[in-house]
Formats: structure tokens, C-alpha cells, sequence
């Protein structure tokens, strides 16, 4: 018998209406006290982000196709052109590089005079960023990259032009990142003409722009300064791009200036990112390494730190604690290989 | 008896595949510009089938689906599942009604519970401290949905006839 059928729709059998709908929606007030307030389901959210791959997989579907035609449907001539300019902008790069080894050593050699801490950069790992949150108040991507990659809480995302935000929950093969343009996040900067420091948060009225907040009336800023990461709050990695100054407006009457800043990623339109292994690495160097040149790429994976700063504040202790600290620092490194090498 | 419970249990994967569908359509990635436009499609898919299959499309179905939205969109679990309930039993208790309006008729009461919805999940995201409040425009996506439920509704119930679920 076809629909509409009157036995069927008159009544809905079972328990009254209102109070199935009242037992669910205090499911609900339940699930999200535990999930967002206690954190109980984290381990169902990992668990079905099993289930929950294939379909961003498929929804990826229409870019892969739409990357797939601009790549097969492009004429001879546009790919000699790329090439051309391609090739010259590796010149312009390898030509930087070179300048830039030999400033990386130089520098080193004088940390080392100074006793003083290591900074080495860490290794970096491609990923591809499938998906954006549908949620409009929120700056999240999805990318390809899960807890099986190695992938941990707070890591670091950048793209070829500077920093894009941390790693906000790890799925198995995908992970959430917040965007450092999200009005709830905030980044520490300096800016790297005079190491003025700032804390630069998203805009809350321009998705695309960030606002430095407590910055006095007195602090020298102005437009056209490059923001780099401070390294404060260790979760980013030191020196990082992160944006550059586009006004800086300071009225008399308010206690801070309004500084924004224009983020140097390409947060709407790159698709291929960075995930940053190692953000620092803090090396104390013996007498006897001193000499012996500079590099020191041990590839170790360590997050957060927390000695590389409390080195810079106080650059003078005692020789014996000095080597003390080396050892416990050697030690927690050797830690941190078993803890992250996945 | 039998025959009855034979057609209770008939053509799920439809019902299935249409809310895989508008899973899909709800998280393909949008330019940042459009982001206010997307129509809710879940909870579109989910007024027609709780209208047209009351007797199997109900409460509990639309938790899940709300629970499965929260999960892919990355929320805190049970926010959407919140609003879907409260969707899902206003359209249960008026579903004989809404069967008698026009399909604009049926478009303004769209248009009120989306943006109910919206409205409820962005205040209690506010609340729990997910998102800060700027302005209303995220209430155009009710506007849209509003505007795409007559055509929705059409295909919808061409599909439910032509692969007779019921």
C-alpha cells in the first residue's frame, strides 16, 4: 500500500513525543559537558575518526579533479613560462641559501663563544590541507597528516611563506589545525627589526587580518614591519614569518595603540603546508666540540623547550651546573627521541 | 501484520545515501566569501524525511545524524545533535500540518527552524567559549536553505517515489 496511509501517520506509537525529545536533548547538555568541559570522549572522537576519513576523502573529491584538469589541460607555453620563472626563483633562493650557511655558522660559532644555546631548525614534514571547518566563526583546516604520521597536539603548521597555526586535535590519519587568524587564538611575536615584542591575535571583525594587542602608545612599530614568532609560550618554533604590519594607529585617549598585521600564509588559497618536527633543539656545546666547526643536525624531536629560554634569560652560570644542565638536557633529549619517534 | 512490518523495514539505504549526500555537501570545503551562503543541507534532508516517514524518521534518527555533523565538523559533540532534536520534534508535532501548506509556506517555517538552530548552536558555542560574537550574518544561511527547500522537497519526493520508501 502506498504512502499516504492514514493508520500509519495519525498517531506516532511508543513513548509521548515530548519526552523522547527531552530525554535527547539531555543527552546532548550530557555528551557536550563530558566531550567539550571533561574531555571523556576524546578517545570516541579518535576512534571514529576512522570512520569519518573516507568521508573527507570523497567531499576532497572535487579539488583533487579540479588540481587534476589545471594539470593535465595546460599548453605547452604556460609550462615553459612556469619553468622559466621557477628556475630563476631557485637561483634567487640557492644564492640566499648559500649566504644563509654561512651566517648560520657564523652565528653559531658566536652562541658558542657565548656559551650560550643552539638553536637548530627542525625538520619539516608535507602535508595537504583537505578540508576547511564549515563553521564560519571558526579558522580550522583538516589536514592529511594523523596521529599514524607522527602528528602531535600543538605542532606547528606553516606554508611556504610563514606561519599558519598549531595542530588542535590529532585523528588518526587527519588532524584538525587551528589558524592563527581564529579569533581565539593568540601568537606571540616580536618584531624583527628591533625584537619589540607583541601578542597577535586573530581579528575578530576581518577573518584575514590579526590584532596586536596591548601594544603601548610608545612601543615602535609601524606599517610595513615583519612579525616573526617570538618563541614565547613554546608552542611555535623561533623566527618563524608570521605577518607584516599593515597600520598602525595610536590615539592619545586610549591606553594602546590598534596595530594590525596581514599574515604573509596563504591561508585561503594554499593547499600544500608544513608540519615542523623539532622546533628546537637546545645544545649546550662542550670545551672540547667547541672547536670542531658548527652544524649539529641530530634531527631530535623535542617540543617544548622549557630550558632554551631560562638559558637566554640568565647566559652566566657556574661551569659545574653548567655541565649538570647539559646532562639532564642530553637526557631529556634522549627522552623526547623515545617519546616521539613514532 | 507481516506485510506491514515488510514495508516498515523497506529501502533504509535511500533514506541512508541521502543523508550521506548532504554529509558531503555540508563539509565540501567553500571559499571564505561563501562560507554564510551553504545551506544547511543535513537538517533539510532530515525535515523531509521526519515529514514525509514520521512513523520511521524521528527523534532518535536525529540525534544521530546531529551526533555524525558534530563529529565531521569538528565540534563539540552533541551541538548539533541538540539542535537537530529540537528540529526533528517541532516538524514531528506539525508534520500534518506542514503535509496541508504550500511549499512557501513550508519555506518560512524552514526558514524559522534553521535559523533557531543556527542561532542556539552559535549561542551555546559562545557560552562554552568555541567562538566569539561578531554579527548575524550567519542567519543568511537559513535565508538560502529557505530558498532551496522547494526544489529540495521536489527531488526528495520524486526519489522517495521512485524507489518506493515508505
Amino acid at each position: 500500500m502506498r504512502w499516504p496511509d492514514i493508520d500509519k501517520t495519525l498517531f506516532i506509537k511508543g513513548v509521548a513525543l515530548e519526552y523522547r525529545a527531552l530525554a535527547f536533548l539531555l543527552l546532548s547538555v550530557c555528551i557536550m559537558f563530558a566531550d567539550h568541559r571533561f574531555g571523556y570522549l576524546q578517545m570516541v572522537r579518535y576512534g571514529l575518526g576512522y570512520a569519518t576519513t573516507p568521508v573527507y576523502w570523497v567531499a576532497d573529491i572535487p579539488t583533487r579533479v579540479s588540481f587534476w584538469f589545471d594539470d593535465v589541460f595546460v599548453s605547452r607555453t604556460d609550462l615553459l613560462e612556469e619553468n622559466e620563472t621557477l628556475r630563476e626563483q631557485l637561483l634567487v633562493a640557492q644564492r640566499e641559501l648559500q649566504l644563509l650557511e654561512s651566517l648560520a655558522s657564523e652565528n653559531s660559532r658566536l652562541l658558542q663563544l657565548r656559551e650560550a644555546t643552539e638553536v637548530i631548525p627542525g625538520e619539516v614534514m608535507p602535508a595537504e590541507i583537505i578540508n576547511v571547518s564549515p563553521d564560519p566563526f571558526s579558522r580550522r583546516v583538516l589536514i592529511n597528516r594523523g596521529a599514524e604520521d607522527g602528528v602531535f597536539l600543538g605542532q606547528a603548521l606553516l606554508d611556504a611563506n610563514g606561519l599558519m597555526g598549531q595542530v588542535d586535535e590529532v585523528l588518526p590519519y587527519t588532524s584538525w589545525v587551528l589558524l592563527i587568524t581564529d579569533a581565539q587564538h593568540v601568537t606571540p611575536v616580536e618584531v624583527n627589526r628591533n625584537g619589540e615584542r607583541a601578542l597577535a591575535r586573530g581579528s575578530r571583525v576581518n577573518s584575514t587580518e590579526l590584532d596586536l594587542e596591548f601594544v603601548t602608545q610608545t612601543q615602535d612599530m609601524k606599517a610595513g614591519d615583519l612579525l616573526v614568532s617570538s618563541g614565547m609560550g613554546q608552542v611555535y618554533p623561533k623566527n618563524y614569518p608570521v605577518a607584516e604590519i599593515t597600520s598602525v594607529f595610536s590615539d592619545p585617549g586610549q591606553d594602546f595603540a590598534t596595530v594590525r598585521a596581514r599574515p604573509l600564509a596563504e591561508m585561503a588559497s594554499t593547499r600544500h603546508v608544513m608540519l615542523v618536527f623539532a622546533s628546537e633543539q637546545t645544545v649546550i656545546p662542550s670545551l672540547e666540540e667547541a672547536g670542531n666547526g658548527s652544524t649539529e643536525h641530530t634531527g631530535v624531536i623535542e617540543r617544548t623547550p622549557i630550558e632554551s629560554a631560562e638559558e637566554i634569560v640568565e647566559p652566566a652560570p657556574e661551569a659545574d651546573t653548567q655541565t649538570e644542565a647539559a646532562d639532564s638536557q642530553s637526557q631529556t633529549v634522549n627522552d623526547s627521541i623515545g617519546a616521539t619517534d613514532l | 501484520m507481516s506485510t506491514a512490518i515488510q514495508q516498515r523495514a523497506h529501502a533504509t539505504w535511500v533514506i541512508l545515501l541521502s543523508f550521506f549526500i548532504a554529509y558531503l555537501l555540508a563539509i565540501v570545503p567553500f571559499p571564505n566569501w561563501a562560507m554564510n551562503f551553504r545551506p544547511e543541507w543535513v537538517p533539510l534532508v532530515l525535515m523531509y524525511w521526519v515529514m514525509a516517514l514520521p512513523y520511521r524518521v524521528g527523534i532518535g534518527y536525529a540525534w544521530v545524524a546531529g551526533l555524525v555533523l558534530d563529529i565531521l565538523e569538528g565540534s563539540a559533540m552533541g551541538l548539533n545533535a541538540m539542535g537537530m532534536v529540537i528540529i526533528a520534534y517541532v516538524t514531528l508535532s506539525l508534520h500534518q500540518r506542514l503535509r496541508m501548506f504550500s511549499l512557501v509556506q513550508q519555506s518560512a517555517l524552514v526558514f524559522a527552524l534553521v535559523g533557531l538552530n543556527l542561532l542556539l548552536t552559535h549561542w551555546l558555542q559562545i557560552v562554552t567559549g568555541q567562538t566569539v560574537a561578531s554579527n548575524l550574518y550567519f542567519l543568511l544561511a537559513a535565508l538560502v536553505s529557505a530558498m532551496i527547500w522547494p526544489s529540495l522537497f521536489q527531488l526528495l519526493r520524486h526519489i522517495r517515489r521512485s524507489f518506493d520508501v515508505h
